[in-house]
């Protein structure tokens, strides 16, 4: 089995986990309504909680870190999140339909894994299917009512969709390894997900009477996979060792 | 002050005149004094109806206003197992708000109105929140200490007379179990860990002993007094015992990981009444008539909220429907 | 204002500063039934506001079900909750007469010992 291709498949995707739930969970107590705040919120502690657990697969298995270090203290070019994840909430439009592109493309990334050669994501996907399932129901519920409610919310949930593709389509930036994990097995590659992704969130666009933006090539947010990050992510992860970094022998 | 009662002297007087139907209140009280509860759609005085709206709607406001200090260390809490706890305790925060709201809307008053009211002035929430958190010590000792003098209010309030406040406080005080555990788990971290960490936890408290003592309103001696709401088991525990209470259960845990209040008078006597200096009772109004250091931060922040979900709410509204209260 | 929380930090305050606040938008008002396990009652756990029954249920999994274990809810329009008024609470207050439906108003094992020292004779 490819070690490093596995590797680079875990670290992209629990930080891509790690990162959205961090940016969603700053939701939390601030929502647009007091039931959709601790929904919204549940939800991004699931995402915090599935990129822990494949930091442990990655520290178990793997011979990485501890999942701690790994996530609170690696410097910004070891970090393999796309830009997507990293951009700031904005208002809820885009915040909502981040999650709406995002966590398609989580879900039937897992539902591919789920045939991977390798056993311990086999297991992960089984058992966080039902939160994921939670996932995308909401965000489609709200992009449903949201894309047909009135003038306003359907004209601000198209500009939302319209900035947010270009960074959605980074999700799948290929790896260097690509090639290896489809033939051992691991995962059926970026281009498959992709198409799946397409397909799936086509109709569901459709039913929210939304059009998807044509994008250009070159406009897609790429290199967040190779460790090139938008300028949001270094302010991040600067927050999310600042306690930490004050006493970095102290146990918290 | 957070699900308490305090009266204005011209409130206690009105309390104190009859003007309801004397047969219905008889039967009214007796249901009470029964140890049975109040159900939505029940004959009620009107001042039990406005104290007991009044005394929810400020505790629903505290629940959603409190989520903010703690908020603060969300994106900077250390580790998985920290940020994780904050983030789900700082949730169950608003989902307390969530169930308080629904009980004191069966008293007649919608959820807009209560949260355009906490916006506008005319409804308060506890006065605790218009602190800040400094640092992630703050958090530990919110969670520990300000969270513990919540819970001794809520668990007495729990025992009240108005079944769809009871009902919600025992969901509360379920959940407030974990948000204590979490929080005296953090504190014991800091006081055990570094000298670092021992230093901005004394910090902490030093800085939050007061607002403690605060928390439970003026002292009783001070206070406008009703039997009538005690009678009513709207209010069920004066503000000294509630406090004394809270000293009791809180100091000793504090004094075991060799830590100190900012108070050398601080000691509980034979009679097992607590002893403590004057915890300067002009801070208390100068901040509830916000003075506080955040109260215009929280407002503006929650104001937010309101106004940037706006389009949200509008737009899921159905313009045919009419507002219903729920039923209990 | 300058805010120690980085996430108030980096929201558009200004945008809410001036001007009335309005909050009037009212949902729907769901009543939340919530089914423990498989075989146990449904039971009566508190409300959400929401704009539509799918909208209503998936509020009430966050509101009523994050903790513990949930086999199903159920979220049925307040609106729609027809109940007695509460002063004829007095209805439902059974007589002593009703003994009959009582299990433990039949007892005859008296008789049947009874019988049996009579046979015995
Ligand atoms: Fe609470
Ligand atoms: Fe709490």
């Amino acid at each position: 089995m490819n070690n490093e291709g596995l590797k680079d498949l875990l670290y992209k995707m629990a930080d891509d986990a790690l990162i959205i739930g961090h940016r969603n969970s700053e939701w939390t107590g601030i929502g647009p309504m007091l039931e959709e705040d601790l929904a919204f919120s549940s939800m991004a502690q699931d995402k915090i909680g599935h990129a822990q657990a494949l930091y442990k697969i990655l520290h178990e298995i793997l011979g990485e870190e501890d999942p701690d270090k790994i996530a609170f203290l690696r410097e910004e070019k070891k970090f393999k999140c796309c830009h997507f994840t990293e951009l700031p909430i904005g208002e809820y439009d885009f915040s909502l339909v981040r999650h709406f592109l995002f966590d398609h493309a989580e879900a039937l990334r897992y539902e591919m894994l789920a045939q991977s050669s390798f056993q311990p994501i086999v297991l992960l996907a089984k058992k966080i299917k039902g939160e994921i399932k939670y996932h995308t129901m909401h965000s489609d519920s709200f992009l449903k009512q949201l894309g047909t409610g009135n003038e306003e919310s359907h004209a601000r949930m198209q500009s939302a969709l319209n900035y947010a593709f270009p960074f959605a389509l980074g999700i799948f930036e290929k790896s260097e390894f690509e090639n290896e994990i489809i033939a051992d097995g691991i995962f059926a590659g970026e281009e498959e997900l992709k198409k799946r992704w397409l397909e799936k969130i086509a109709t569901i666009i459709a039913a929210a009477t939304l059009k998807l933006p044509h994008v250009d090539e070159s406009k897609i947010a790429y290199g967040g996979r190779k460790g090139f990050h938008s300028e949001y992510l270094k302010p991040l992860l600067d927050e999310m060792c600042e306690v930490v970094r004050t006493d970095p022998e102290a146990e918290w | 002050m957070y699900g308490n009662t305090s009266l204005t002297e011209e409130e206690a007087k009105r309390l104190n005149l009859t003007e309801e139907d004397p047969i219905k209140l008889a039967e009214f009280e007796d249901r009470i004094t029964r140890g049975e509860k109040i159900e939505p759609g029940d004959w009620m005085p009107k001042e039990y109806r406005k104290q007991l709206l009044r005394m929810i709607e400020q505790h629903a406001h505290s629940e959603i206003v409190g989520a903010l200090p703690e908020g603060t260390w969300i994106t900077r809490a250390p580790n998985f197992r920290r940020k994780l706890a904050l983030i789900a305790k700082v949730q169950d925060e608003i989902g307390h708000g969530q169930l308080l709201y629904s009980a004191a809307e069966t008293l007649g008053k919608t959820r807009e109105q209560m949260l355009e009211d906490l916006l506008n002035g005319k409804s308060k929430y506890s006065n605790v929140f218009n602190y800040p958190a400094l640092t992630w010590a703050d958090v530990a000792v919110i969670g520990f200490l300000v969270d513990g003098a919540a819970i001794v209010n809520q668990v007495i309030n729990s025992k009240g007379s108005y079944g769809p406040y009871c009902r919600a406080l025992e969901r509360i005080c379920y959940e407030e179990s974990f948000h204590l555990k979490q929080g005296h788990d953090n504190v014991v971290y800091l006081a055990t860990g570094t000298k670092h960490q021992r230093a901005i936890l004394q910090d902490a408290i030093n800085r939050w002993y007061r607002p403690l003592l605060h928390f439970f309103g003026p002292p009783d001696r001070n206070s406008q007094h009703s039997e009538k709401l005690m009678k009513w088991k709207v209010k069920l525990a004066s503000n000294d015992d509630m406090r004394n209470q809270f000293l009791d259960q809180y100091v000793p845990k504090i004094w075991e990981l060799d830590l100190t209040f900012p108070d050398p008078n601080l000691k509980k006597n034979d009679d097992g009444i607590w002893e403590f200096s004057d915890p300067d009772w002009d801070e208390f109004k100068r901040v509830i008539n916000g003075g506080g250091p955040c109260n215009a931060e929280r407002l503006e922040v929650r104001k937010y909220a309101e106004e940037a979900g706006r389009w949200v709410r509008n737009a899921l509204m159905s313009k045919n429907e009419k507002y219903v209260m729920p039923m209990a | 204002m300058s805010s120690l929380d980085p996430r108030i930090k980096r929201l558009d305050l200004k945008k809410t500063e001036e001007g009335e606040v309005h909050t009037n938008t009212h949902l729907i008002t769901w009543e939340v039934f919530h089914q423990e396990k498989r075989g146990k009652q449904p039971m009566h756990v508190g409300a959400v506001h929401a704009s539509n029954p799918e909208m209503a249920l998936l509020m009430a999994k966050e509101t009523f079900g994050r903790r513990g274990k949930t086999t199903n809810l159920w979220v049925v329009k307040s609106s729609d909750v027809y109940t007695f008024p509460t002063e004829d609470e007095d209805m439902f207050e059974t007589t002593p007469e009703k003994m009959f439906r009582d299990p433990a108003y039949y007892k005859v094992r008296d008789r049947i010992e009874k019988f049996q020292n009579k046979q015995k004779v």
